[in-house]
């Protein structure tokens, strides 16, 4: 277990003994830092999957967890890692799609994400075929101007502002693609999210 | 400080331990003045804006190039050797105060993504800066021209860096090394990206130029600058034997 889970867990201690000094805590304040405790671990959990710690262990994790909070801890751990994902990047790490497969438990949804980032990827290189000739020339005929030109000089067109504003639009347009992708996957954990209220579970925290 | 012609040399202080230890790291800068049109200036290797021993970097920098009468504002264009922090940092921030063109090595664009990436966010949560550089062109083997008539010869020079470049000034007899060659060492190659075959072809295809004025990317204890051919030769025959077998 993480320190961090143990910073946690003694934070929800300290409150529930403080509670019982002045008396209990209502079941919402029960609730309400229940449901705290399982975002954090969640995010603390993804934190550590993305700085190595492998798919295997973090199974391991949340099998130390009684049944209803590895299901929530696993849903704010895959929250995490989507909210985490954008089309520019969510593709260069396939640790992040396997986590959301094995999370989701919906092959359909990465294969959607790998179809919509093979649809992005090519109008980028179409977009790059149509505007790069004429990016190129203007950028040498910028550069002659002042003084600066030879078989030495590549234009670095890709760091260039109007093909910035270029690939600005063709990411916002995928993005708010991915954006549908990934609600529905969160809707397929939605269920699951939050903390069971109160009147579901009196003897939830002991 | 002028060198020859429109040349000058800003060197980071460190030619002996004292001041190594007192001013930290940075890379010696160079200028060719008024080498572009309306007298603007080309700056290679900027250096830092601030170093690990909080030295203002860039504000020396600013204030020896005015003891020259240059200023920083004139500065048309930034040439990078490679992408170290040490050597590029302060591009983005002179190109705010100029307006100046920036360039760089093809071969270190990898380098500049890693640098927007995962590396230098490894590399900020050490505490070192990486700082950002959108280069306007990229330098390749071949010819650069400047203004009217001035040719720098553009090399590749993989070794320190991947895509590590350095330039040539015919005319004049000027190579700009960056971290490729030192007085009496060469650049480390065990940062990613190094190589030390390459590093040793690097460093015989430039041993083939006629150089009268080696300008090294840092003093690190020894002058930075080698002046006369003779005393050049007799530094690359010194590398060759001393420090070659242990790359
Ligand atoms: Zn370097």
């Amino acid at each position: 277990m993480s320190s961090n889970d143990d910073k946690i867990k003694s934070a929800l201690e300290i409150a529930l003994e403080k509670a019982q000094k002045l008396g209990a805590l209502s079941d919402e304040e029960k609730y309400r830092l229940k449901d705290e405790e399982l975002v954090a671990a969640g995010e603390a959990l993804a934190k550590r999957y993305l700085n190595g710690l492998p798919l295997r262990d973090v199974e391991a994790e949340l099998a130390g967890r009684a049944e209803e909070d590895r299901r929530m801890i696993s849903h704010h751990l895959l929250q995490h890692l989507l909210d985490r994902s954008d089309i520019g990047h969510i593709g260069r790490d396939d640790n992040i799609l396997a986590a959301i497969q094995h999370l989701s438990g919906d092959p359909g949804i990465v294969q959607s994400i790998r179809d919509l980032l093979q649809k992005y990827e090519s109008a980028i290189e179409k977009a790059k075929q149509e505007n790069l000739s004429a990016l190129e020339a203007a950028k040498r005929n910028e550069l002659e101007s002042m003084g600066i030109s030879g078989s030495a000089v590549e234009p670095a067109i890709e760091t260039s502002r109007e093909w910035m504003q270029i690939q600005q639009d063709l990411d916002s347009h995928y993005q708010e693609q991915l954006e549908q992708i990934k609600q529905k996957c969160k809707n397929l954990t939605d269920s699951t999210h939050t903390a069971t209220p109160p009147e579901g579970r009196e003897n939830a925290i002991q | 400080m002028n060198l020859v012609d429109n040349f000058y040399a800003y060197l980071w202080p460190g030619e002996t331990m004292p001041e190594m230890q007192t001013y930290g790291n940075n890379c010696n800068s160079y200028l060719v003045a008024k080498a572009l049109p309306e007298d603007k200036h080309v700056l290679v290797d900027p250096g830092m804006v601030t170093n690990e021993a909080r030295q203002n970097c860039l504000d020396r920098l600013i204030s020896e190039m005015e003891k020259d009468g240059i200023k920083i504002g004139d500065v048309g264009l930034i040439l990078n050797t490679h992408a170290h922090p040490d050597h590029y940092g302060a591009s983005e921030a002179i190109r705010k105060m100029s307006g100046a063109q920036v360039a760089i090595g093809r071969g270190d664009d990898d380098f500049l993504k890693l640098a927007g990436g995962a590396m230098a966010q490894a590399i900020k949560e050490m505490g070192f800066e990486f700082p950002e550089l959108n280069p306007d062109f990229y330098l390749t083997e071949g010819e650069l021209r400047l203004g009217q008539d001035l040719v720098a010869r553009i090399m590749l020079t993989p070794g320190h860096s991947q895509g590590h470049i350095a330039i040539y000034w015919p005319d004049a007899k000027v190579f700009m090394g960056g971290d490729l060659i030192f007085h009496g060492s060469t650049g480390r190659v065990d940062i990613p990206g190094g190589s030390a075959q390459s590093l040793k072809e690097s460093i015989e295809q430039v041993a083939q130029l006629e150089i009268e004025y080696l300008l090294t990317g840092h003093q690190y204890g020894s002058p930075g600058i080698i002046v006369g051919q003779e005393e050049i030769k007799h530094n690359f025959d010194l590398i060759r034997r001393h420090i070659f077998p242990y790359l």
